[in-house]
């Protein structure tokens, strides 16, 4: 799981053209939306292709994408959940 | 149509030196190869890195150019916003057509898409400002910057105080390679400083974002009036012509007014006949600016920029223009002739502020 | 005092007819264009439903009697079918009489035929007929061929602000007549389905797999479409002397940007709600004065809360019949504004008001719903006509019955 977050928030960065964040910059539980990160809806569609591309997983309704976005900690859960154990 | 257009505030980014410091001593920037790119700034002086990090090369130049534009016109929200664009956001419209490809339509980044569309940088300069008036985009090869700059004559004229004009293009090497194939370039090789000396077919290309702030009543610092502007499409020499001393003629103006004209003249000798047009006018006031931005369809507004400059400044700066033996006695009218590719042709009359 | 803007042509091609008969039929029949693409090379052919007009590229080449000629492109062609009409149904034998202005809107030009062929032309390696799409790979080319095609001889442009590109030409077209710089000005535009587009608003997760339901509480996203549409626009001095009939009256426009999002209208509804405002305040209308309002109605998420709200704000409880016909002709984006505009008219000539196909249920956030069954005989003396774009573009537009 700590793996996983550490790679998500690379990714992230990398994603998002986070030029001045470092990967310790991101809180596990920090909002990446509005406040914290400063994300807008965009970002948010990115974030689904990010884990669509790297992980395979599609996520079909912008609603469902907003709960799963909320951190980089719901995102790695959701991942998690997804993957064969 | 009624009132008067006053520049009030303008900036430019292009491939010479124009965006900062005084323009009149710098020096003309000479590129080997027929593809002038624009020298940019730090767009960190007017972007937010929020905003930065999204955002493709024209789209930053746009921006940048207009609000650098506002103020030095002292004006942070416009009555409207007006551009003109021939080809938009091309690395992003280059991007979304690869990326349809190689992922084939699947997980497509949205990005690419949002910003490949042609008023992007309109909605861009809204946003920033918070500008909810009047907010338009034309995309029209020759008359993309044209036609933004009539529009924003009517909305003078029809009772908005100001309006930010402007115009922005990109060439990337995946387009001029595309526009090459339909004759646009010059086979040979040349040097932007040499263009004159190599009449051949084809010419050498440009890019460049400028604006304008123009309003309908003179301030201290207004650069420029502008007094005229004619567009022509696909005319014959002959009608060309006519249309030119009649453009004059409604203005008072006798060829003898003019003191300074800035041809498209661009060595392409498929196009160059039009310019015969002047034939009739002194030599010495005639100077061709392509040279210093290159060809592309908005050159028109790099033009007008330059003619501004010349008339609030009141001299040619030298260093671009070395062909230039003696400042011409007297710079009050400016005409500005220039066509795209021989389809688009323009004619913009400028005077000095007094 | 500036003239009064006349409209004396229409012409049109969408899914749903070829002409302006055929989508005025189609509208009364009920009949959605919507249905899964014969035409373009996608993967999302049999999941994402469109508005496809319902002929190959060779064939609109035939209607348009261009056939065998080079260089038109689908887009090209579904205008100059358009055009043409437009300029036969305004009674205008010889355009030469008269010069003509031509501001068309279009949103990627000829990307429906570039985009097959476009790694050709940027390959270095690979040499062929495809060369001759370069010069289509803008959005002027379109404008000049039609212009050229019918011999258009005054002012010419291309307006691309997204979806609202049509309406902002219409209004441009009217403000250059209004400022005495031209007498009549055609104004329109047109949209070819492509993969670009498609895949455009399906990356923004803006596309229901469904018939879209504009104003339904379970609407998903849009439906692309495409198609083109010209209105012919004169000053009323001109429209005096050549004694041309008038099927409408131009009164009123406005456009007002939302500075709040490069793809999302504000949830209030800001930018339509000044857009609605200014154009009835320009036709001196009131709020009472609006019988119909063919709105946006995009069946966005975002959208229709956003201009719903707008509605309420501006009409309040007595918010006047409203319709989106897009489940009718699917979103042609450059085109929409003005197959809309044309809607408006017919509205007015034949006293009609539209249904809003595939309507159910009651938006949680509006107290307001759309008219969902075909009104005949309705009154409607005027008609706003909503197209928002991306660029937080919005523009409205007020077409008014023609009383003398």
């Amino acid at each position: 799981m700590e793996d996983l977050k550490q790679k998500l928030k690379v990714q992230i960065i990398e994603a998002l053209n986070l030029q001045d964040t470092r990967p310790e910059d991101i809180d596990d539980n920090a909002p990446l939306f509005g406040e914290g990160l400063g994300l807008d809806s965009i970002d948010s569609l990115e974030l689904m292709v990010l884990l669509e591309r790297n992980y395979q997983i599609k996520v079909e309704d912008p609603r469902e994408g907003r709960k799963i976005l909320q951190s980089v900690q719901s995102m790695a859960e959701f991942i998690q959940s997804k993957q064969p154990a | 149509m009624k009132g008067n257009c006053y520049i009030q505030g303008m900036a430019a980014i292009s491939p010479q030196h124009t965006f900062d410091g005084d323009l009149l001593t710098q020096p003309m920037i000479v590129t080997q190869g027929n593809r002038l790119s624009c020298v940019e700034p730090d767009y960190r002086a007017f972007i937010a890195p929020n905003s930065l990090r999204r955002m493709t090369r024209v789209l930053k130049m746009g921006l940048a150019a207009s609000l650098k534009c506002l103020q030095d016109g002292g004006i942070h929200v416009p009555g409207a916003i007006v551009t003109g664009t021939g080809k938009g956001s091309l690395q992003d419209t280059e991007r979304f057509i690869k990326e349809i490809r190689d992922f084939e339509e699947r997980a497509l980044n949205p990005t690419p898409f949002i910003q490949s569309t042609y008023n992007a940088v309109n909605g861009l300069i809204a946003l920033q400002q918070k500008c909810t008036q009047y907010n338009n985009t034309f995309v029209h090869r020759g008359f993309s910057f044209e036609h933004a700059l009539l529009d924003s004559l009517l909305l003078l004229s029809e009772g908005t105080p100001n309006v930010l004009a402007g115009a922005f293009d990109e060439i990337t090497p995946e387009h001029f390679f595309i526009k090459g194939r339909i004759g646009h370039w010059k086979r040979e090789t040349i040097s932007n400083d040499q263009l004159y000396a190599h009449v051949s077919p084809g010419t050498i290309s440009g890019e460049g974002a400028a604006f304008f702030l123009l309003t309908n009543t003179p301030g201290e610092q207004t650069y420029a009036q502008i007094g005229g502007l004619q567009l022509l499409y696909k005319p014959t020499p002959a009608h060309l012509g006519t249309a030119l001393s009649q453009f004059l003629a409604q203005r008072n103006m006798q060829p003898e007014d003019i003191d300074l004209i800035l041809t498209g003249a661009n060595a392409d000798s498929n196009h160059l006949h039009y310019y015969q047009l002047l034939d009739s006018y002194p030599q010495r006031t005639q100077l061709p600016f392509k040279h210093l931005c290159g060809d592309y369809e908005t050159a028109g507004a790099f033009a007008l920029w330059l003619a501004a400059t010349i008339l609030k400044e009141q001299q040619i700066p030298k260093a671009w223009f070395p062909m230039v033996t003696h400042q011409p006695e007297r710079l009050k009218n400016v005409l500005i002739y220039n066509h795209f590719f021989g389809e688009q042709h323009v004619f913009m009359l400028l005077h000095s502020k007094d | 005092m500036a003239e009064r803007v006349f409209i004396t042509g229409v012409g049109m091609i969408t899914a749903i007819g070829d002409d302006v008969a055929g989508n005025l039929q189609s509208l009364r029949a009920q009949q959605s264009g919507l249905d899964y693409t014969r035409l373009l090379t996608t993967i999302y052919k049999d999941v994402l439903p469109v508005a496809e007009v319902k002929h190959t590229t060779a064939e609109l080449s035939q209607m348009a009697g261009v056939s065998g000629q080079e260089g038109y492109t689908r887009t090209t062609l579904l205008g100059l079918i358009a055009m043409q009409e437009a300029i036969r149904h305004a009674g205008i034998t010889a355009l030469q009489d008269e010069q003509t202005g031509f501001i068309n809107a279009s949103t990627v030009g000829g990307m429906c035929d570039t985009e097959n062929v476009y790694f050709d032309i940027a390959d270095p390696e690979k040499d062929g007929d495809f060369v001759r799409f370069i010069d289509t790979l803008d959005c002027a080319d379109c404008t000049q061929r039609i212009a050229d095609a019918v011999g258009i001889n005054g002012y010419i442009t291309t307006i691309s602000t997204a979806c609202s590109s049509s309406a902002n030409a219409l209004m441009y077209g009217a403000r250059l007549i209004k400022a005495g710089l031209a007498r009549r000005v055609i104004c329109g535009g047109t949209e070819a389905l492509t993969r670009f587009t498609l895949n455009g608003f399906n990356s923004l997760k803006n596309i229901d797999k469904r018939p879209c339901m504009p104003f339904d509480k379970d609407r998903n996203g849009l439906n692309l479409g495409e198609g083109a549409a010209y209105l012919v626009l004169e000053s009323e001095s001109l429209v005096r002397e050549r004694n041309a009939p008038v099927l409408a009256v131009f009164n009123g426009y406005a456009n007002t940007n939302e500075a709040f999002h490069p793809t999302a209208p504000s949830p209030d509804g800001d930018g339509a709600y000044a857009a609605m405002k200014g154009a009835m305040e320009m036709g001196g209308c009131l709020p009472a004065d609006i019988q119909y309002v063919n709105v946006h109605g995009t069946a966005t998420l975002s959208n229709d809360v956003a201009e719903g709200m707008a509605l309420q704000r501006l009409f309040g409880e007595q918010t006047p019949k409203f319709s989106s016909t897009k489940p009718f002709t699917g979103h042609a984006l450059a085109a929409a504004g003005g197959i809309e505009a044309i809607y408006a008219v017919l509205a007015i000539q034949h006293q009609l008001i539209f249904p809003n196909l595939h309507f159910k249920e009651q938006m949680e956030e509006l107290y307001i719903t759309p008219e969902t069954s075909l009104l005949e005989a309705y009154p409607v003396r005027h008609v706003l006509s909503n197209s928002f774009g991306f660029g937080g573009n919005n523009a409205s537009l007020l077409l008014s019955k023609y009383e003398g």
